[in-house]
């Protein structure tokens, strides 16, 4: 109960120190990726582009939302909060490391749950036939999160600089993103991209919320590499992230 | 008919206590060493009992190991040897429930500049498991202390480097813990600020709040403390009350007086190892016009830390 109570109240406590932020947040959950979805459809020819297509590129935008927010922007956060100190104010108190991270990671759940039913309803104006199961599709979503918040944590947790590690996330986020199969199709990848592409969690990230939001279920197998993702580096950034140097 | 008790943990049934044991020991740490990864011997073998209800004020040089000293009784650093216990907890086992006994002020601390000074007292007082009625009442009562009631609801970022300071001390008050462990707490404050803040810390002590604190200022020292301990190159070289710290000089008073036979000449300062030395001069030298001072802690600090001292000015009889 107590850790649930500390968890909550780290949430709180990032919430209300952001809440003033609103435009970059909304550039990072909403705006850069409706952007790339446009950018990715007219490319596609416009209103001449597939229903296929189409799935796929708000898809893939909001993967690239949720790469912002929990890699570039949360990555962010935990900088911030380690190289100005405000760490070790939250060091100071009977808080776990782990509740410290997690209480973070509910700030990006929450920013997830905004920014992915925004772009779906903007999918929806523009006429992508969505048919999602709600529950898998949060399923998803939320394995997603954990891994890449994951990675977050880890480059936060061992940058040397805020600057260093600043530029880490943004290159991570954006890498995710653009060396994966999330706006194309694996084929047109190059092939050796292609193999190293299986290995980055926003490729099946970006394929299960595709089949979710085509009505597929047959997802199995992209949850299992999400899990085991989400489990390992939230394993590691828990590890690297302490209270206490040796 | 069912009783209902509720459990309390170590540190509500510690609090609980009705009187302060006179000799009860509220922190112990054994043999404390501390060696970096490049060979810096930060920490080398310190020991020292605090007792319940006490003020224990660490003085010593820059980079004598006073902050490494601190750090690792809240936690924060893990020793290379040594243990650590608070309230009986063993710090280094169950640091959590350690810092659940103590309110701590880093020596350096971010604060989130845009919540304002209220959300800042009223959000880390959850985190210190106060409920949120205790959590409004703790932060009205640390912000009337601290004297920041005109800032209540500005945003901590448009705040002066001494009102950020208070802030970090108030964090440190949320909760009235059983411990204060303040790093350099009045570093940084103008004057006033830091009578305010000596006000808070005596107010703290008062209803029996036991203080570790380091400082550079001797005075703060001398003022809060019950028992100074002087850390030099990692070794606590002293620890004591002030008169026991000044039995160890050779020159715990001074007497300043001119000729008796020439009133006009320069004025001369001799230091005694006692009174009973100091007026034994007097009387020898027939003097008629002189005056008497006792040695301050900042004459036993640099006697005993070997810092540099204007030892022109001087000259030791006894």
């Amino acid at each position: 109960m107590t850790r649930a109570t500390d968890i909550v109240c780290v949430f709180r406590i990032q919430f209300a120190g952001t809440r003033r932020e609103v435009g970059p947040f909304l550039l990072a959950a909403f705006v850069f990726p409706a952007a790339m979805y446009l950018f990715a459809n007219a490319v596609a020819g416009g209103d001449g582009a597939s229903q296929q297509s189409r799935l796929r590129f708000l898809s893939g935008s909001i993967v690239f939302s949720l790469s912002l927010t929990s890699i570039s922007w949360l990555g962010y956060l935990l900088l911030e909060n380690r190289f100005t100190g405000r760490l070790k104010l939250f060091a100071t108190m009977p808080l776990a490391p782990s509740s410290y991270v997690f209480g973070v990671l509910l700030f990006a759940v929450a920013q997830a749950a905004v920014s992915t039913t925004t772009l779906l309803v903007l999918g929806r104006v523009l006429g992508v036939q969505i048919s999602p199961n709600f529950l898998l599709l949060m399923i998803v979503i939320l394995l997603t999160i954990l891994c890449l918040c994951g990675l977050g944590v880890i480059v936060a947790a061992r940058a040397r600089s805020f600057s260093q590690g600043s530029l880490l996330t943004d290159t991570l986020g954006a890498g995710l993103i653009f060396l994966a199969p999330v706006y194309y199709a694996p084929e047109m990848m190059p092939r050796a991209l292609r193999v190293f592409a299986q290995l980055l969690p926003t490729t099946f990230a970006a394929r299960a919320v595709q089949a979710t939001l085509g009505g597929g279920h047959e997802i199995g197998n992209d949850l299992l590499a999400l899990s085991l993702m989400a489990v390992a580096t939230l394993a590691l950034g828990f590890r690297l992230m302490k209270w206490r140097e040796d | 008919m069912v009783a209902r008790i509720k459990s309390l943990s170590p540190i509500e049934l510690e609090r609980a206590k009705p009187a302060p044991a006179p000799r009860e020991i509220a922190v112990r740490m054994l043999d404390l060493v501390k060696t970096y990864r490049d060979g810096t011997e930060a920490n080398r073998g310190i020991s020292l009992e605090v007792q319940r209800g006490e003020v224990v004020a660490i003085v010593g040089p820059n980079g004598a190991g006073k902050t490494t000293f601190l750090r690792q009784l809240t936690t924060e650093l893990r020793p290379t040897s040594g243990s650590v216990s608070v309230f009986g907890v063993d710090a280094l086992a169950e640091p959590q429930q350690a810092k659940r006994a103590m309110g701590i002020t880093p020596q350096e601390a971010g604060v989130f500049e845009r919540l304002t000074v209220r959300e800042h007292f009223e959000l880390f007082a959850h985190l210190k498991h106060l409920s949120k009625r205790e959590a409004r009442e703790a932060a009205r009562e640390v912000i009337a202390e601290l004297e920041l009631i005109g800032e209540t609801n500005k945003s901590v970022g448009s705040l002066s480097g001494g009102q950020r300071r208070r802030i970090l001390i108030g964090l440190a008050l949320l909760g009235r813990p059983p411990l204060l462990v303040l790093d350099e707490p009045t570093t940084g404050l103008d004057p006033a600020s830091r009578r305010a803040v000596w006000g808070v810390i005596r107010r703290a002590v008062n209803t029996g709040t036991t203080v570790i604190l380091s400082t550079h200022y001797m005075e703060e020292a001398e003022r809060l403390s019950d028992r100074i301990a002087v850390i030099a190159a990692g070794r606590l070289i002293a620890f004591g009350t002030l008169d026991e710290l000044l039995t160890r000089m050779d020159r715990s008073y001074s007497l300043s007086y001119r000729d008796p036979i020439d009133p006009l000449s320069d004025l001369r300062i001799r230091y005694f190892a006692s009174f009973a030395q100091a007026q034994q001069h007097i009387a020898r030298e027939l003097l008629s016009e002189y005056s008497i001072a006792r040695a301050s802690l900042e004459d036993v600090y640099f006697t005993l830390t070997g810092e540099p001292f204007d030892k022109d000015e001087t000259e030791t009889i006894g």
